[in-house]
């Protein structure tokens, strides 16, 4: 049976709410093909990476330089619509 | 293999056995609950599965699974259970998986009498799930006809990708004949052809035969199967221009093979005007008036559907057209005696029909005989 | 306003319904699971939780390290039951309840799949609720995923056997009378040897427990428990698809938690307990059969 501490990205259990001083720790790509504006990513991000574009019906990157690869977004995405990559 | 003794339904389930059935799921029912046990006696030492699922219902999901898995599938049932499953052999006849489904008639409808005989389902073989679809059903008339005729329903319904009816009832079903099969080994049933790379293979698509070769699932073609109305890929589709192929080639797809499909058994004496036509434990009965008015100078055509779907319209033309009275011998109301009469107008039809569950009787019918001439 | 982070029609190669082949998508090891040839976005409802539960189903299996041609997934029919077709595995989608009974005879003729049965709260509980009972009390290896959104969704919102004391549906107006269905404790007393809960909130949790429901022999149930704001949060007037969510997070409870409550403070707990609540190992049904096969061929009577 698969540890529980195997399952890759785990969340941390608390997310700063400040910008990381070194830059982002993960990189977020939305296909707004895909995503139907439901607006959970925008409103659970943690640090606040993602809002709503007023001339679409789907988010844009406002702030990518404060994503931590938190990986709520792409984990409770109901479209499979974004993507995080844990930068190095 | 040496003379024995057997019954009908023990029949059946050698006859599944020789044609390849390695998975046999059912529930109980009077008259057909022997083809399970003896299943579930002999599947094992052939490394087949045999399982009593929790109802009918389920018992008919399963063996449409176990088929998708690889395995050549069978249940057995009576009117009851027959109802029961309806729903699911739409499924199958609509995702055209094979497999066989016998249906041990008793007298209905409903509880009815579950030891009794009778041929009442015969209509509902045909339009018993909703929405137009195809479906072929034979029925035997003795105990190695049981075993023939379960093979032959193994055959068709891979070879025309289609759920196959074997439509018996409590008097085959339960009577012992001596019979003598062939070895097992002799017997060859139509096996599934799939030529193309999983890349390319589409399960349901519109070949010019009218039917797509069916790969099993988890061997490399990974595809999706849906009760939905679907493309040639399998996914639901709402498109008319892939409803409307789809449409057209399931429900003609028998057509052009029913030469192979149709079997009957003629008798034919020159000169007859009138025929009997009949199935099943009747046809017994038909058999021995036929014989008995012969006897008395009397000429007689004798016409026995082996199968009752699709319905052997060209024999039955034909059959219409050397003859002034055709005698419909069943047990049942009149329900093939509709298709008869269908093809060869009410006219020309006599109903001897019975459905109290006791068989008609062979004086029955020259009594009809006499009566319409 | 558009930016380097998202990609839309005009940077597409190919067909813009189907998967992008290049960049993106490859970046994602979850999205290879999906099916190359299937028109997206999928038919949910903006906001769905199905989706985040697919997603989930798609994290555990590829973290389990399964071969897509050993992985079967039987739908029954509603919203749930739409998942496996976005797949690249072995799918089928059958009838209204009837996944278990159709995934029964798969896992019979292949126990060598993982056979995962995809359902809704009525597909298995309502008209489904016979072959739930008996796969489980079978111990056939089979996962059984039940979403529970506590209604039926597809059909426009009527109530289920999930739907909560007093929650309106649109065939209880006045405010559904009927208990709802313990799932979870109706898998254990049927004798299932995996039974877990989570919702769609804790989405990474779900992974936990679907890869350790699939990884296990026997009759497993992971019960995801999701929300329907189009019918049901609609009618109780529970807002949109993120604040469903929102109270997914506020309103359970895990189990580890609730069993450090005092006595008192558990029978007074009202919020959904998430958790694994069984884990046992009982004898699997087709490797059961398997030894009977093997005592018959050796000459058992």
């Amino acid at each position: 049976m698969p540890e529980a501490s195997a399952i890759p990205n785990s969340p941390p259990a608390a997310v700063p709410p400040s910008a990381p001083k070194k830059g982002p720790r993960g990189e977020v790509l939305l296909y707004a093909r895909w995503c139907k504006g439901c607006r959970i990513c925008v409103e659970f991000c943690p640090a606040k990476v993602l809002a709503m574009d007023p001339d679409a019906d789907h988010p844009y990157v406002a702030a990518p330089e404060k994503c931590t690869a938190c990986h709520f977004c792409d984990t409770h995405c109901p479209d499979l619509a974004i993507v995080v990559r844990k930068l190095e | 293999m040496t003379v024995k003794l057997m019954q009908g339904n023990e029949a059946i389930a050698m006859g599944a056995l020789a044609a390849g059935c390695r998975f046999y799921a059912g529930y109980p029912i009077t008259p057909s609950t022997e083809v399970a046990e003896v299943l579930a006696r002999e599947l094992p030492r052939v490394g087949g599965k045999f399982i009593q699922m929790e109802d009918e219902i389920a018992s008919m999901a399963a063996i449409i699974g176990a088929r998708v898995g690889g395995l050549k599938s069978m249940t057995a049932t009576s009117g009851p259970g027959f109802s029961l499953m309806q729903e699911n052999l739409g499924y199958a006849a609509n995702t055209e998986i094979p497999c066989v489904v016998v249906d041990v008639q008793r007298l209905g409808p409903s509880t009815g009498s579950p030891t009794a005989a009778a041929q009442g389902d015969v209509m509902q073989a045909r339009w018993g799930t909703h929405g137009d679809h195809p479906i072929i059903a034979l029925s035997p008339i003795s105990v190695r006809q049981a075993f023939d005729l379960t093979v032959t329903a193994f055959d068709m319904s891979e070879r025309y990708r289609t759920p196959v009816l074997l439509m018996t009832d409590e008097i085959i079903g339960h009577m012992r004949e001596p019979v003598e099969f062939p070895d097992f080994s002799t017997i060859k049933v139509y096996e599934q052809k799939v030529n193309e790379k999983p890349e390319d293979y589409k399960a349901f698509r519109n070949t010019p035969d009218g039917v797509p070769p069916f790969a099993a699932q988890g061997l490399g073609y990974r595809y999706h199967i849906t009760g939905m109305l679907h493309d040639e890929v399998g996914f639901p589709t709402q498109r008319m221009d892939e409803i409307d192929p789809w449409v057209e080639r399931l429900n003609s797809k028998l057509d052009k093979y029913m030469d192979e499909i149709a079997l009957v058994e003629a008798d034919h004496q020159v000169g007859a005007r009138v025929a009997l036509l009949s199935y099943g434990c009747s046809a017994r009965t038909a058999r021995h008036a036929m014989k008995a008015a012969r006897s008395r100078g009397q000429k007689v055509d004798l016409l026995t559907l082996l199968t009752l779907w699709p319905f052997p319209e060209r024999q039955v033309e034909a059959l219409g057209e050397r003859v002034d009275r055709i005698c419909v011998v069943e047990m049942n109301l009149g329900q093939m005696a509709l298709e008869v009469e269908r093809i060869v107008g009410r006219k020309k039809v006599v109903r001897v029909t019975r459905a109290n569950g006791e068989m008609i009787t062979p004086q029955m019918v020259l009594d009809a005989m006499e009566v319409s001439k | 306003m558009s930016n380097q982070h998202i990609l839309d029609a005009a940077t597409l190669e190919n067909d813009e319904a189907l998967i992008p082949q290049s960049g993106w998508f490859e970046r994602s090891e979850t999205l290879q699971k999906l099916r190359k040839n299937k028109k997206f976005p999928t038919i949910w409802c903006s906001g769905c939780g199905i989706g985040v539960v697919m997603g989930a189903l798609i994290r555990a299996i590829d973290h389990l390290g399964l071969k897509n041609d050993d992985v079967a997934l039987v739908a029954g029919i509603g919203c749930s039951a739409r998942m496996p077709v976005y797949m690249d595995f072995n799918t089928m989608h059958t009838a209204h309840g009837r996944a278990l009974a159709f995934a029964t005879g798969l896992k019979i003729a292949r126990p060598d799949m993982k056979v995962i049965a995809v359902m809704g709260d009525g597909d298995a509980l309502a008209i489904g609720g016979n072959h739930f009972i008996h796969a489980a009390r079978r111990n056939i290896g089979i996962t059984a995923l039940v979403v529970n959104n506590a209604i039926y969704g597809m059909t426009g919102g009527q109530y289920s056997p999930t739907t909560p004391l007093g929650g309106r549906a649109t065939t209880a107006p006045y405010g559904n009378i009927e208990p709802p269905f313990p799932i979870c404790e109706l898998a254990t007393a049927a004798g299932a040897s995996y039974v877990a809960r989570s919702t769609v909130y804790h989405a990474l949790e779900l992974d936990k427990f679907l890869a350790e429901a699939i990884a296990k022999d026997g009759f497993s149930l992971v019960e995801a428990v999701s929300y329907c704001h189009t019918t049901y949060g609609r009618l109780n007037k529970l807002g949109a698809a993120a604040d469903m969510m929102r109270s997914l997070k506020d309103n359970t409870i895990s189990k580890s938690a609730l069993d450090r409550m005092t006595p008192e403070e558990k029978a007074a707990n009202t919020k959904i307990v998430r958790g694994n609540f069984v884990n046992i190992d009982r004898p699997e049904y087709t490797n059961t059969y398997a030894d009977l096969i093997t005592r018959v061929q050796e000459g058992e009577k």
